[in-house]
């Protein structure tokens, strides 16, 4: 009796506290039922908004950005194999089809852009519905507002059309959404951007690093650049300008961050933020910039770490003999901006390659640097101010600005005068100053010059495989220099799991 | 009062009885007093025949002996004692003594069913009573098999279930899938349930001679009470108890070697050959052949096989001790073990030190209590041998150059090897056997399983049991690297010395509460059984990762110059479950048989919107054997025709992917300082639940000519649906997953098995044989989605799960007009490279995408998996062989990817020497020219494609063994067996891609099947003996 009464309490015992027994939660992460609800959960989000750009500089803007353009190209090594992703973005030979790719860089560019933009729109969500301290709201948001506006910006002029996604999606249904028309998007980027410029603080009073109204602003000027609307533009640069906040460097070459130090200097608008070290915030792009293979001896000279290691497989963003000859003499930019190395193991009668000198920082350990990556810096202001005035008719104007940036890389004033001359003075003193910086490709496509300029590159190239780093004998594949799009296709992995593309 | 008191006294004498035996028979001959003389005959009960061997023993005490080869035996024995007779296939027998000197004993074949008792999940059952699909095993009749895991012993002994040796790490790799069951995320391994208790963690850790017998529930029916575990089948594991009235003490020990056949390890070129293909190299491409590659010949007697350097010959020992008592009160089993395994890869240990005591005692006639307790504690050492390149040894020791010494001019291993960058070496080759050796990777394992219970009878037939059950494991994982050594392809020697330390706490504990009532009247039986039960597990960890270390002599925590945070964190995780757990069972007379049972689970694994599953089952049986109209077929001793239906589920689906978790170590730099991140990486889903399996059971029971030979076939039919399945979402939404339980998969299949006893008396010669054909098919994923991706599988609606994707290869490009006539891969396809089919027909050949030509292109699983055990004996000897074997299945050959690359950075296959040259060269068609480097090369490398598939259809000879009786004139040793036996005797396959055609590297079912060398599961011979004290 005693027992089965035992076995009852047992089994009332049990039941009563089911509920309670069986609600189990982690233990050692946040869950977001309780996350979101302080000023330093808000900070928290934010900074993880901005990781994602480490990953994109290093790994996949400069493919699609520079590598994809006439100013650089690959040193094929013809003992290695597996880089089609990158060849095919350097010889213009994307696999597209139906508008969809497979290149791996378009898709995780395409991803990280929106990891970004899911991020800041879990924070926008959700910031004005908790009360805390409203200058600390206000830079937030206006940071979350910046890195969604410029996760955009890059999307649309990469793809064109993308989905705009504003709100942070809770379940599978809300995950894909149509792509939204180009004017949508530039719509969007505009509202941001011109909000994220009145809410955040100017560099001076800024966390170094982070977004400032001048970066802002900056970006905004460049959505209005893009879009042809020069008075905009100018109105905005003119603030930046007038702001006082910036001044060029100098010496070019000091404008670009060492490994650890020089950062965020008078010169940087905006610039992705990286540190040497082991915990894990480092860069390696110089390494990838770096022909091959290249002994340890030799790589030693460009980098002076303390364990040098000798690169197999291929080199890219390789600086190519258009870009060499694009200097002007005595533009002091070429020496900074580009070296020569001599790798004595390459199977090419030439072993002189040239490689990007303006990131090739020393620093302590192999594969491991903290060199930032610019994304605006002063000069861009100075030319783009230069470049609405002109457009605006006012070359008069634009010289002054134009000169500014030539005065530093020691070359006389410019002789443009006409508003054709002075837009073509531009364009050359623009490559050449943002070489290597991720810009050739989107000035080539806003200012329309895509199937002109490749379609002749294309034929220097194949034309002299061996000025293009080529071995003898070896030769571009025969479908390069077929794809002149001025838009990527869509990544066809995201295709596959929506049904809108 | 005072009678329990009297009780307990009694017991605890019996028990300071037992104990004090024990002593007397482990240290002493045991002498005997006031005894006669008595002789007898042991017969076939059927035949008549003399029985051999048969082990003859006096109730109560270890006295005893076996039969001659005439049947005959003589011992002393007072006329109060009772002989007990027992032999395996015969039902035991005990025979009072009296008054008689010359006893004549009729043993009966065991093989009448009636009384052979089953284990079943929640009780026992008569094997004739049974109606659902249940297979035992007598786990007694494995042990000499020298292996360390009891799944290794089950290979080919089951219908229905397949058991693979995916890799030969000593303790590990084993896959055990019951009925084809899969899922996409949620795992196929059974529940293993210890005395009624499912234990987590690695069944590796029990010891095999603890185990008496083993059944395996195969459908709904006799899963269903298990509820949303059973869907994996459920494996019940009895350990060792007393048989009735016997005293037991036995050693089983044996010892032996281990090694690698030569035959069967992947062919790959030697140096010589390597070199030449270098050399041919260059020549084809027009470049100049670098100075190492201008003379092959060099290499001549200077070849350096990194695979069989890696190997050795490896010791393996087992010993346990087991003593067995039951009496009136009391039943015991102690079994101390110890088994040894040393693997045939370097500095690779397996050592498990075990002992179980289960203990079940009557305080009177109507309450039992019963206490098991069984700690073991395992200490391995196992190099990282099974990866990809550059993280298991043994693929990297075969793709690592033949020219490249293993040992330097004066016999020490070489730190590394790098050739110039010239001779295309781009890798640095760290020396593979230092990384063997001088890396420590051990873990220790400490397994402690304890249940207890009560039980009480208050009215006839009412059986009331509460028990509580306790599993405690501690995992110790301790990695150090030091800086002469690395697994890493690419890192020059001396490397940054690293070190890892998991310490990992699992605790479970289950309190079950069972009533269970049994009733009878006129033909009518019934039995009632209704339950509540509880179970809750946690888990913590804690990782310490340091590294740079100034001196490798110590690897301490401290000694190292850098704690890494990101490999130092600490983990938590737990779940809950709550049930109640009903079943009914009826026969009439027993030949119409009735169960039904349910089950319903809480668990905390559920979505907050679906908290509780209920999963019900029914079952029904006629014995028609005992029918007045079956009497005609007198040559069909019995026959019973079952089927059954029901619901059950799978809930490992993880602790917490009901939630939305948010992770704060997404940080930011600002100016070289780090800012805290914290981002959103998983989407909340309060619907989440359990996969459920409607099954759906029909089988025939026959038994023929007086049961010798029994048939048993079962025909199945299941679907799984709700499938926990984390979609893939476009990453527009800042996610890649949602988990989701979504799709149906269709499994349906046949067994067969067969158990025949060919010749009685003294040779007797008994086959058990089975073969099961499992099918599934892959109905619905989610909306929207009707393919999911593995590594070189697709899961596609309408096919079976995770076949292998990818191109068609059909050959190579002959000549020009050849390619100009052919679908072709812009830009990359040349003369003599590889031809891929133009699946969808537009000429030209793409990979993934829109356009994509991929199509499936082969199989990971068996038409029909088959097993074959015959056991022989004939007087003092007995002898044993199965066979194990798998017809239809393939394998993806993914390590050819390096080990075929003909960019030549890697070794290779020694298939590659016959590749496309040149039109008068063509080679023997298969492998491609290695003109064009990557971009013509890397097609037939990078593009999964059907010249990787490999038929790996087996039927391996997993055992054989030979044991023979000792006739010991000794009063101490009842019976004494020693035997001889070989394990993994011999492979018979067309596969060449590698030793073992059962592997398959990952343990994901959505990307089953692929080869890259896992360590190799050696041949085993051993010697060994069995003592009966």
């Amino acid at each position: 009796m005693k027992k089965r009464l035992i076995v009852i309490v047992l089994i009332a015992v049990a039941l009563s506290s089911c509920n309670s027994f069986l609600d189990v939660v982690p233990e050692t992460s946040l869950s977001s039922a309780t996350f979101f609800k302080t000023e330093s959960d808000f900070a928290q989000a934010v900074n993880a908004a901005y990781a994602p750009l480490r990953n994109i500089a290093n790994d996949h803007a400069w493919c699609l950005g520079e590598l994809h353009s006439d100013n650089t190209y690959y040193a094929r090594n013809v003992l290695f194999g597996a880089v089609d992703n990158t060849e095919n973005l350097a010889d213009f030979a994307v696999p597209t089809a139906n508008g969809i790719t497979t290149n791996s860089h378009v898709r995780d560019q395409y991803r990280l852009d929106y990891l970004i933009i899911a991020r800041t729109n879990q924070i926008l969500a959700l910031i004005d519905g908790v009360d805390f301290d409203a200058d600390s709201k206000a830079n937030l948001k206006g940071q979350a507002l910046f890195l969604r506006a410029y996760a955009y910006f890059e999307l649309v002029r990469y793809f064109g059309k993308v989905p705009l996604h504003l709100t942070p999606v809770t379940d599978r249904q809300e995950a894909a959404l149509p792509l939204s028309s180009t004017d949508s998007i530039y719509d969007q980027i505009i509202k941001d951007a011109t909000e994220a410029g009145s809410l955040l603080l100017p560099k001076s009073k800024q966390e170094p690093g982070r977004a400032t109204s001048g970066a802002a602003k900056t970006l905004l000027a460049n959505v209005y650049i893009v879009l042809k609307k020069w008075t905009d533009a100018e109105t905005l640069l003119q603030q930046v300008v007038d702001s006082h906040e910036y001044e060029l460097m100098p010496n070019y070459a000091d404008a670009f961050s060492n490994s650890a130090s020089n950062k965020n200097n008078i010169e940087s608008v905006f610039e992705i933020q990286f540190k040497e070290g082991s915990d894990g915030y480092s860069g390696n792009f110089l390494y990838d910039f770096l022909p091959r293979p290249m002994t340890a001896a030799e790589v030693e000279t460009i980098t002076g770490t303390s364990n040098p290691q000798s690169l197999s497989e291929e080199g890219n963003n390789i600086p190519t003999p258009d870009i060499i000859s694009a200097y002007e003499p005595g533009d002091k930019r070429k020496d900074a901006s580009i070296a020569y190395i001599t790798l004595s193991t390459s199977l090419r009668a030439n072993k002189v390659f040239p490689y990007i000198k303006k990131y090739a920082k020393k620093h302590a350990q192999q594969g491991n640097t903290g060199t930032d990556w610019p994304v605006y810096r002063y000069s861009e202001v100075l030319l783009f101010m230069a470049e609405a005035l002109n457009e605006d008719n006012k070359p008069g104007d634009a010289a002054v600005y134009l000169n500014k940036v030539r005065q530093r890389a020691g070359l006389p004033p410019t002789t443009a005068v006409s508003v054709p001359d002075m837009r073509n003075a531009i364009y050359r003193e623009r490559r050449v100053e943002f070489a290597f910086e991720n810009k050739r490709w989107f000035d080539l496509v806003r200012t329309g010059r895509v199937k002109d300029v490749i379609t002749a590159y294309g034929k220097r190239v194949v034309g002299n495989p061996l000025n293009y780093y080529y071995p003898a004998g070896a030769v571009p594949p025969s479908n390069a220099f077929t794809q002149l799009e001025t838009v990527y296709p869509l990544p066809a992995d995201e295709s596959a799991l929506t049904p809108y593309f | 009062m005072t009678k329990i008191k009297i009780l307990h006294r009694r017991g605890l004498l019996q028990l300071i009885r037992f104990v004090t035996s024990v002593f007397c028979l482990l240290l002493f001959s045991l002498l005997c007093y006031g005894q006669k003389r008595i002789t007898g005959r042991v017969t076939d009960f059927d035949t008549g025949g003399p029985l051999t061997s048969v082990t003859v023993g006096i109730k109560g005490s270890s006295q005893g002996m076996v039969t001659d080869k005439n049947g005959h035996f003589s011992l002393n024995a007072r006329p109060s004692d009772s002989l007990v007779v027992s032999f395996i296939g015969y039902q035991t027998k005990t025979v009072p003594v009296g008054n008689r000197t010359d006893i004549l004993i009729k043993l009966q074949s065991s093989n009448q069913r009636l009384d052979q008792l089953v284990v079943v999940g929640y009780g026992t059952q008569m094997k004739k009573d049974v109606t659902g699909a249940v297979q035992t095993i007598d786990v007694g009749k494995l042990r000499d098999i020298p292996v360390s895991q009891i799944t290794q012993k089950l290979q080919g002994k089951l219908a229905g279930v397949q058991i693979n040796e995916t890799t030969g790490k000593p303790g590990e790799g084993m896959s055990v899938r019951i009925r084809g069951q899969l899922s996409v995320s949620a795992g196929s391994e059974p529940l293993y349930v210890v005395d009624g208790f499912p234990i987590v963690g690695n069944i590796g850790s029990i010891n095999p001679d603890e185990i008496q017998s083993i059944s395996i529930l195969k459908d709904a029916a006799s899963t269903s009470l298990y509820g949303s575990r059973a869907a994996n089948g459920v494996v019940l594991i009895t350990t060792k108890h007393g048989k009735a009235g016997q005293t037991n003490v036995s050693l089983n020990t044996y010892v032996g070697m281990q090694q690698v056949p030569q035959r069967g390890r992947i062919k790959m070129m030697n140096a010589v050959e390597f070199a030449q293909f270098k050399k041919e190299y260059y020549e084809d491409e027009g470049q100049p052949v670098p100075i190492e590659f201008q003379n092959p010949s060099q290499y001549q007697g200077k070849n350096n096989d990194w695979y069989g350097a890696l190997l050795r010959k490896a010791p393996i020992q087992s010993y346990n001790l087991t003593i067995t008592t039951n009496t009136d009160k009391l039943n015991a089993a102690i079994v101390a073990g110890y088994f040894n395994q040393e693997g045939v890869v370097l500095n690779t240990t397996y050592k498990r030190y075990s002992l179980r005591m289960n203990m079940d005692y009557s305080i009177s006639d109507k309450v039992k209590i019963g206490f098991n307790l069984a700690p073991s504690y395992i200490y391995d050492n196992t190099p990282q041998t099974d990866g990809d390149r550059g993280t298991g040894l043994l693929f990297d020791a075969l793709h690592t150059w033949p020219i490249m010494p293993i040992r330097d001019s004066t016999g020490q291993l070489t730190k590394y090897n790098q050739l110039p960058a010239s001779t295309g070496n781009i890798y640095a080759y760290p020396n593979w056997v230092r990384a063997a050796a001088e890396i420590t990777d051990e873990n220790k394992y400490v397994n402690i399983l304890t249940n207890g219970y009560i039980q009480y009878e208050p009215i006839k037939g009412l059986v009331l049991k509460s028990s509580i059950n306790l599993q405690y494991i501690n995992t110790k994982y301790f990695f150090f690297n030091p800086s002469t050594a690395t697994y890493a392809i690419n890192v020059p020697i001396p490397t940054t010395a690293v070190s890892r330390r998991n310490n990992m706490d699992e605790a479970t504990w289950l309190n079950e509460n069972l009533a269970t009532y049994t009733k009878s009247f006129n033909d009518h039986h019934f039995q009632l059984l209704a339950g509540v039960t509880t179970q809750k597990y946690t888990e913590s960890n804690t990782n310490v990762q340091a590294d740079t270390y100034t001196d490798d002599r110590l690897p301490t925590i401290q000694g190292a110059l850098n704690i890494n945070r990101g490999g130092t964190n600490n983990g938590a995780n737990a779940w809950t479950l709550t049930s109640f757990l009903s079943r009914l069972t009826y026969n009439y007379k027993g030949k119409y048989l009735f169960t039904a049972a349910i089950r319903a689970d809480g668990s905390s694994r559920f979505g907050s919107k679906n908290r509780w599953g209920t999963f019900p089952s029914a079952s029904l049986g006629w014995v028609l054997s005992d029918e007045d109209f079956f009497k005609q077929f007198r040559n069909i001793s019995f026959a019973k025709i079952r089927t059954s239906y029901g619901v059950i589920g799978n809930n490992n689906i993880g602790n917490y992917t009901q939630y939305a978790l948010v992770n704060n170590t997404v940080n930011a730099v600002f100016n070289d300082n780090v800012a805290t991140g914290a981002a959103v990486t998983s989407m909340s889903n309060t619907d989440l639940g359990w996969e459920t399996t409607k099954e759906y059971d029909a089988g025939i029971d026959l038994g023929f000519f007086n049961d010798r030979i029994q048939f048993t076939y079962d025909y199945y039919l299941k679907h799984t649906t709700n499938l926990l399945y984390s979609v893939q979402v476009p990453q527009e939404s800042g996610f890649s997953n949602f988990n989701d339980n979504i799709g149906e998969i269709k499994f349906w299949g046949h067994e067969f098995s067969v158990t025949s006893i060919n010749t009685t008396g003294r040779l007797r010669w008994t086959t058990n044989a089975n073969i099961s054909f499992n099918r599934n098919k892959v109905m619905a994923l989610a909306n929207g989605i009707d393919r999911v991706y593995g590594s070189f599988n697709i899961t596609e609606v309408g096919h079976p799960f995770g076949v292998f994707y990818g191109l068609i290869d059909e050959g190579l490009y002959q000549n020009a007009a050849d390619l100009k006539n052919s679908p072709v891969i812009p830009g990359r396809s040349t003369v003599g490279s590889i031809k891929l089919k133009d699946v969808n027909g537009d000429g030209v050949i793409t990979y993934g995408g829109d356009q994509d030509d991929r199509a499936i292109i082969g199989t990971p699983f068996p038409k029909f998996t088959y097993g074959i055990t015959n056991t022989l004996s004939y007087g003092d000897f007995d002898f044993s062989i199965v066979g194990s074997g798998s017809y239809g299945n393939e394998l993806y050959m993914r390590h050819l990817y390096s080990l075929a690359n003909l960019d030549g950075v890697f070794n290779m296959v020694e298939r590659v020497k016959d590749r496309w040259r040149s039109e008068q060269n063509p080679g023997d068609g298969f492998f491609g020219t290695t003109v064009g480097g990557g971009n013509v090369t890397g097609v037939e490398r990078d593009w999964p494609n059907s010249q990787y598939i490999g038929n790996a259809s087996f039927f391996t000879i997993k055992n054989i063994t030979l044991g023979y009786n000792v006739r010991l004139k000794s009063k101490t040793i009842k019976s004494a067996r020693i035997y001889a036996s070989c394990q993994q005797v011999y492979i018979f396959t067309k596969y060449w891609g590698g030793s073992n055609p059962e592997t398959s590297f990952s343990t994901d079912n959505l990307s089953q099947g692929l080869d890259l060398s896992n360590y190799p599961v050696p041949r085993t011979y051993t010697l060994g003996v069995n003592i009966n004290f």
